[in-house]
């Protein structure tokens, strides 16, 4: 205690002051912490409030004026690659086999090779494949068609069950949907964090246990993309009377295991005109061959090289010009391959070529199997005779439809795409040594003739299209019903 | 020692008010080390780097390089020669960006110093080495092999690598990047449930 006696009463006062003075500057710099934590927050100032579901993509452009710029591009329809690019090629035309592969299915009417995303509205209107629904005749195809072409889907999801937007024919909900896929479709308005707005995938997710909440930056800079470039069907047993869009994915992801699930359900999309074979008609299994490749294996997503970053000035971003890599090497590939452009094409280019050719000699034998068929009907075989044949078919042109409507797969996963068409050749084979069989036993001792599909004309034709009459009634529907469809959109849109 | 307590502890009387103080300044420091995340700097994980958001366009354009796959940020820009250097530089540079952070200091364009130079130019070297230095090479050419291999700066050539040219704080406006948020879990659940509550 001496000690401390001999101390001023000043030191302690001192001794206060300066711990309060030390208390209050690291308040200050807590303080000063937070602050700057919330500056982060702030970052982003939009120039306008979206509000949750706006569709209209040029509303979104206000605020993000770079990336819907360069959206705007997928309207660009000049590149072509040596097998598909942005313009709207007539596949038909380009191959009119598949007219017979498609026979009975509204495939072979019209099929085009896709534009941008910018004519994802358009094209789904002016295809024969919607029909011609006028004066009150329910159309071809349910309102499920329009899941994957628009953010005005996600505003009228947020307004209905998902139930109730599949339910109905296409044409009734025509005046809704007219923004083409856009900025809604993958973008929180609030946040701008990517999100997945389409319910089939999340189901399909939770099908298989996961949970897509859970899901990565990197892993959802694919799975945004997965909402639509996927294989799907309609699950009309769901909700009776609906076309649930559903993904086949329970039983896993390769063309076997879907087919597994689709025969575990007796499932087929159509009955083939020619053969009456119970089809599955691949959609676009874009993701899950792309997931089959090595670039997904090494934690590439579909962004990474679709969507590149972009230089401008001094800023960089997310270029959404969505389109092929191949018009985009130096951004794209070359960011990992020190390779000359030419030489990075060229090993793209070499993948699609080979596959390309087992996949023609496949459709080939496929043509040559629907017609036997065709003969051997004509020729009074029986239902038992033709089951084992049947199958044969479906599971050839199953495999063949995966690999060519997958598109990029070719050079996402060539392996596997030519694992697919190997097998697929070996089930066309197995259907038509059957198909021998059974046309010698009906008398037929030589080869059925192949028939003239050297044109798409020819070849719709020859399964009995009517083709001058569905042009005529689209013609009339795009003159008489898509403006009135137009007009409606705009007064609703005027009261935003 | 005795004496040494008896110096620092305060008389009886004043024992409770210094208490009081010891105990704000104790709480002030925890709270200060939380919300700065302090603990996240022992790691090597790239979110640490985003506590200060001056660093989005390094994370950004990091994220969209080659070297995502294969290096973050502390592969490249702490050195790897032993553990006491790696801390002791990340502490160096880690407080003299806080320094600069809190004052606002920061340039509109972050150019690295040239102590950071040599740790990454030893970092590239300790991973391409194999690109670089050719043992028989070496053996053959002895006097200057190594010199002209590695005496250059690798960003004199390999100039986009990997955050490319564009930089500046404003390069990347709305970069998306990830945020270790120093409010627990928990907390955050609680506070979405009250908001949902009607």
């Amino acid at each position: 205690m001496d000690t401390i006696k001999k101390r001023k009463p000043w030191f302690y006062w001192m001794l206060f002051i300066a711990t309060a003075v030390i208390v209050f500057l690291l308040g200050m710099l807590a303080a000063s912490i937070t602050n700057r934590r919330a500056e982060k927050e702030y970052v982003y100032k939009p120039m306008i409030e979206l509000k949750q579901g706006e569709p209209r993509n040029a509303e979104w452009g206000k605020n993000f004026p770079r990336e819907y710029q360069s959206y705007l591009q997928t309207a660009d329809t000049s590149f072509r690659s040596k097998y598909n690019g942005s313009a709207a090629i007539d596949m038909l035309e380009e191959d009119p086999r598949l007219v017979i592969l498609w026979a009975g299915y509204a495939f072979s009417k019209d099929y085009s090779q896709g534009r941008g995303h910018y004519h994802a509205v358009d094209d789904i209107r002016n295809t024969l494949r919607t029909g011609a629904p006028m004066n009150g005749t329910p159309g071809p195809q349910p309102n499920t068609c329009w899941t994957c072409k628009s953010p005005d889907v996600v505003r009228l999801l947020g307004q209905m069950s998902p139930e109730e937007f599949y339910k109905g024919a296409w044409e009734t909900r025509g005046p809704e949907i007219v923004n083409p896929i856009g900025c809604a479709d993958c973008h929180d308005p609030q946040t701008m964090n990517l999100v997945i707005t389409r319910p089939a995938l999340i189901e399909a997710f939770k099908r298989q246990g996961k949970d897509i909440a859970g899901a990565t930056h990197q892993e959802m800079r694919s799975l945004v993309c997965a909402q639509c470039h996927v294989e799907y069907y309609f699950d009309k047993h769901k909700t009776e009377g609906v076309s649930c869009l559903t993904f086949p994915w329970d039983k896993g992801f390769s063309a076997d295991d879907i087919e597994k699930y689709y025969d575990s359900l007796n499932f087929s999309d159509w009955t083939h005109a020619l053969s009456k074979a119970p089809m599955i008609k691949a959609q676009h299994p874009e993701y899950e061959t792309s997931q089959m490749g090595i670039h997904a294996r090494r934690g590439v997503a579909c962004a990474d090289c679709h969507m590149p970053y972009k230089s401008e000035g001094g800023q960089k971003f997310t270029d959404h010009h969505i389109q092929s890599p191949l018009n985009n090497i130096a951004n794209s590939c070359q960011v990992c391959h020190r390779e000359e452009e030419s030489e990075l094409i060229a090993d793209v280019y070499e993948r699609q070529d080979k596959i390309i050719e087992s996949r023609n000699k496949l459709e080939v034998l496929l043509v040559r199997a629907h017609v036997e068929a065709k003969k051997a009907w004509e020729l009074g075989a029986t239902d038992e005779e033709m089951k084992d044949i049947l199958s044969d078919i479906r599971r050839a042109q199953w495999r063949w439809d995966f690999s060519a409507a997958s598109h990029g797969a070719s050079f996402h996963a060539p392996i596997e795409i030519s694992r697919i068409i190997a097998d697929g050749i070996v089930c066309a084979g197995n259907a038509r040594t059957r198909l021998a069989g059974l046309l010698e036993q009906k008398g037929v001792r030589s080869e059925i003739p192949y028939p003239d599909i050297s044109t798409k004309a020819k070849a719709q034709q020859y399964i009995g299209l009517d083709m001058a009459r569905l042009n005529a009634e689209k013609a009339e529907f795009k003159k008489v019903v898509i403006p009135e469809w137009i007009k409606q959109a705009a007064v609703r849109e005027s009261k935003y | 020692m005795k004496g040494l307590l008896r110096n620092i502890l305060p008389p009886p009387q004043w024992r409770l008010p210094v208490t009081i103080l010891l105990g704000i300044f104790t709480g002030m420091g925890c709270y200060v080390f939380v919300i700065s995340n302090a603990a996240s700097y022992l790691s090597d994980k790239p979110e640490t780097c985003m506590n200060c958001h001056v660093m989005t366009p390094q994370y950004a354009s990091w994220l969209h390089s080659s070297h995502r796959r294969v290096a973050n940020c502390n592969d490249c820009h702490v050195p790897h020669n032993n553990v006491v250097n790696k801390y002791f530089f990340k502490a160096k540079d880690g407080l003299r960006h806080s320094l600069w952070f809190t004052f606002r200091l920061e340039p509109q364009v972050i150019r690295i110093k040239s102590a950071g130079q040599k740790v990454v130019k030893d970092n590239c070297i300790r991973c391409h080495q194999p690109l670089l230095i050719d043992p028989e090479m070496q053996a053959v050419i002895k006097s200057d092999y190594y010199r002209n291999r590695v005496g250059r700066q690798c960003w004199e050539c390999h100039r986009e690598t990997p955050h490319g040219t564009v930089t500046s704080l404003s390069a990347n406006p709305n970069a998306q990047v990830p945020t270790l948020s120093p409010v627990p879990s928990w907390l955050i659940k609680m506070m979405n449930e009250q908001k949902t509550k009607p």
